[in-house]
């Protein structure tokens, strides 16, 4: 208690001071803060920082450890609509797994896993405040973490409430509820803050509810405006792509993916999840806009830019969300505003961010057999051969990807995009032989894999430029690469490791008490350049001795 | 959706060859009180299947109830009470004069029924043997090549009866249940030679780029450091490789005729 008491002391110059996070940190590569979920809008997760460098890694040290302690701890403020948790029982694994990437500013680590948040001093690993909200219910799969809009924190829990928290002291400013858990929507983004909209999306399939997006005002939480991942009615952009309005309002193309954002462009860029009923077809033939879609939105209006479908009618539960990194370079020799996407279903995808068109599709590994080949768009072509069946269909991937969520990172300087991928296969099975089907409809068995690994691919090509592969590990892992011509990422065995971005080779690694569980990130605090990653329960920061 | 097969599950497991044993689907448990829901079944199926369908999934008439706000929101017959209480006469939904317990049944019966669209890992797989059992016969005598590890009246005799027909599929595309971590099944073997000449061989414990861990001859766990790719030099043999070859060209059609030829070797 004492030391707590100490340590919200220390904060009072930050406190007394005007806002902790100035908005221009946001728009430019983050060197001595990590405002927000990818460091910066980009999402390429490419650090300009350059102290920890080939020359010396093999020196870095443990900094500190700080081991989350989740739930109705003593010490912990308590908000929330629902009951009181019931006291004792093992932990909860979902409540305590950091995915997060935690923001850090001006010397303070925010970050967030289900119905918890913390703020922890980035120099010493001390926890500063903690908060809890009691749920109403909903899947705890997990947090992707905090925004952050001045003094004001914002994240979202399972049951799907958008909580602010005044970030120097932990304390709810408001919550607003943004969707209703009984309808089995859940939400797991980290919000993010572009100008004054606070940017939320939700999740949930297991039912067949409509997904969207929403902007709120960080003052007030109150909607600013709200865009839906489906057409709302016949005549609509994109109904063309549904049978019918029942269809389209039981499709399901969930936002839970935190995005990016091109301030010139002032687009917000997004991929959207999986259509419904999940795994099969049938009551919503064609394309099913915008599901398994990479979407370009007006962050004043939230009107739809341009769109591209990675997964036109997606009948495997491929969602695309997977973040979209924006690169700036050439592309045959001509200098061009690009998006990139590591796609679950097993492409990467080139765009030209200005207006969507296709530049390149890419296979990133030799096992998927689920598409007929690309069309005149770039869109892959889905084989209706492969969708469940009763007897089952063999497909790769399974439905949880050749990569997922964990960030990949856009190196500028090796021009290579680097990603944690996996080779596997699973049967689909129909169940649900119903006219309307529901839910999932299909039950999937997974059948085996052929191991992980962490490619390299040139973006101008999509060719593999090289690749690590695990005969245990690997898999979708997140990824940070630094002007110290290094890249760091977990192994899915225990490990944190640092490889040459040119080449693959392993420079250094630190075992962990448990698999990286988020990306990894680094900042410059006091003249050092901290390297702070998530491993399960724990936070792990390195700097050099 | 989210990664489900979550990191621990999937980077774990995928790691290994196959967890489609562990994944088996288990019957829902009941979240609501099964007496109640047989009752409320019976009823709904008398009173409202007309016009909603016996499934509460829609019909002609009513619209489906498994997606409805109302009943996906209500607490306990509560809502859904107050609909069946009052009708929506102009809109085609009639009242009707039920008790409280009765409309709890009925609720209840509602809730379940969404309970098991909405939980994936409880859906059953319903009868998947469609194949051609003569042409998987003929599969696994010819082109299948599986009677060069493989005997009808040896290893596979009875494999019919020992499995259910889905889990005998699963396991003919990938018969090993495997894991890093799975030490007591690990079938994988590796062969470690140190830079002396002196060679190890046992079954496959661990391996990452740093460490390489097996049983020894002796049943004793060894484990080696990894210096580089080929100090110490390690080999590993996995058993299962022809199943690991086969699935990148097998065609469904092949699975599904061995499965029906396989259902018959009771
Ligand atoms: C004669 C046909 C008919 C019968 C029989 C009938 N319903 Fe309905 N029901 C409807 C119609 C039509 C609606 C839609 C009314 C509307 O559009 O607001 C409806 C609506 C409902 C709703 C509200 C759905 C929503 O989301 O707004 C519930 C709950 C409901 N019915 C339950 C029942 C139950 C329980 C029974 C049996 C005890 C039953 N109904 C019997 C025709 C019927």
């Amino acid at each position: 208690m004492m030391t707590k008491q100490l340590l919200l002391f220390a904060l009072l110059p930050i406190a007394l001071g005007a806002q902790i996070l100035d908005p221009v940190v946001l728009t430019k590569p983050a060197t001595d803060a990590w405002p927000t979920y990818n460091g910066d809008y980009s999402g390429r997760r490419f650090s300009t920082l350059n102290q920890i460098d080939q020359s010396n890694v093999m020196h870095l040290t443990l900094g500190w450890v700080f081991r989350v302690r989740a739930g109705a701890v003593p010490g912990a403020i308590v908000g929330g609509e629902g009951p009181a948790p019931v006291e004792g029982g093992p932990p909860n694994p979902d409540l305590s797994t950091i995915k997060a990437t935690p923001l850090m500013v001006n010397g303070i680590l925010y970050f967030a896993t289900p119905d918890n948040a913390w703020a922890v001093d980035a120099r010493s690993g001390h926890e500063l405040w903690h908060y809890f909200w009691k749920t109403k219910g909903g899947i705890h799969i997990g947090n992707r973490g905090v925004g952050m809009y001045g003094n004001w924190l914002f994240f979202e829990t399972p049951d799907d409430y958008l909580v602010s928290l005044d970030a120097r002291t932990g304390k709810e400013r408001w919550h607003v509820e943004i969707a209703d858990v009984k309808q089995e929507y859940f939400s797991t983004p980290a919000p993010i803050v572009v100008g004054n909209h606070v940017l939320v999306g939700t999740g949930g399939d297991s039912l067949d509810v409509p997904g969207f997006l929403e902007s709120h005002d960080p003052e007030t939480g109150a909607i600013q405006w709200k865009w839906w991942s489906e057409p709302l009615k016949k005549g609509d952009p994109g109904s063309e792509t549904w049978p019918d309005e029942y269809s389209m309002r039981h499709g399901g193309g969930m936002t839970w993916i935190p995005g990016t954002y091109d301030p010139e462009l002032h687009l917000y860029y997004l991929g959207t999840g999986n259509p419904n009923p999940v795994l099969t077809g049938r009551g919503r033939e064609g394309a099913d806009l915008y599901t398994c879609s990479i979407v370009a939105l007006n962050v004043d209006t939230g009107k739809l830019a341009w769109y591209f479908q990675p997964s036109p009618h997606d009948t495997h539960d491929w969602d695309a969300a997977q973040t979209t990194v924006l690169i700036d370079g050439l592309f045959e020799g001509k200098p061009r505003k690009m998006l990139a996407q590591a796609n679950r279903n097993g492409y990467f995808f080139l765009l030209d961010r200005t207006n969507g068109k296709n530049l390149l599709t890419a296979p990133m590994v030799d096992t998927i057999n689920w598409s007929k080949g690309i069309d005149a768009n770039g869109q892959p072509i889905p084989n209706p051969d492969k969708e469940a069946t009763i007897s089952g269909v063999l497909v790769s991937p399974p439905s949880d990807g050749v990569t997922n969520w964990p960030p990949p990172s856009f190196d500028p300087d090796t021009g290579l995009f680097y990603v944690g991928v996996k080779e596997s296969f699973s049967e689909y099975y129909l169940t649900d032989t119903d006219p309307h089907p529901e839910g999932y409809a299909a039950a999937e068995k997974y059948i085996t894999s052929y191991g992980g690994s962490l490619l390299a691919i040139d973006y101008q090509t999509g060719k593999t430029r090289w690749k690590h592969s695990y005969i245990f590990g690997g898999g979708p892992i997140g990824i940070l690469t630094t002007a110290g011509k290094l890249l760091f990422a977990g192994d899915g065995l225990g490990h944190l490791l640092a490889f040459d971005p040119s080449n693959g080779s392993i420079l250094w690694h630190a075992g962990l008490s448990d698999d990286v569980s988020n990306g990894p990130e680094t900042y410059m605090l006091d003249g050092h350049q901290y390297l702070v990653v998530g491993a399960g329960d724990s936070l792990y920061a390195f700097l050099l001795e | 959706m989210d990664m489900r097969i979550l990191l621990q599950r999937t980077l774990r497991a995928i790691a290994g060859f196959s967890i489609c044993v562990a994944l088996a689907a288990q019957p829902a448990p009941p979240k609501y009180d099964p007496v109640s829901v047989a009752r409320g079944q019976q009823a709904f199926v008398a009173s409202c299947g007309f016009c909603h369908g016996s499934r509460a999934k829609g019909g002609e008439k009513g619209p489906d109830l498994l997606r409805s706000v109302v009943v996906l929101d209500d607490e306990n017959g509560k809502g859904i009470g107050r609909v069946i209480l009052k009708g929506r006469p102009e809109k085609g939904m009639p009242k009707f004069a039920m008790t409280e317990d009765q409309i709890v049944d009925i609720a209840n019966f509602l809730h379940q029924s969404i309970y098991s669209a909405a939980d994936r890992d409880s859906y059953q797989t319903l009868n998947i043997v469609t194949g051609d059992a003569s042409a998987g016969k003929a599969y696994f005598n010819g082109a299948g090549n599986c009677g060069s590890c493989h005997s009808v009246t040896g290893d596979l005799k009875g494999i019919g009866a020992k499995y259910e027909p889905v889990t005998l599929q699963d396991r003919l595309l990938m018969p090993l249940d495997f894991g890093p971590s799975a030490s007591t099944k690990a079938v994988v073997t590796v062969t470690v030679t140190t830079p002396s000449g002196e060679a190890v061989s046992g079954p496959l414990l661990w391996i990452d780029d740093f460490t390489v861990a097996l049983r020894n001859s002796q049943g004793t766990y060894v484990s080696f450091a990894r210096k580089s790719d080929v100090i110490p030099q390690v080999e590993v043999h996995n058993p299962f490789k022809p199943h690991s070859d086969m699935i990148l060209h097998f065609s469904d059609a092949e699975i599904h005729n061995l499965t029906a030829y396989l259902v018959t070797l009771k």
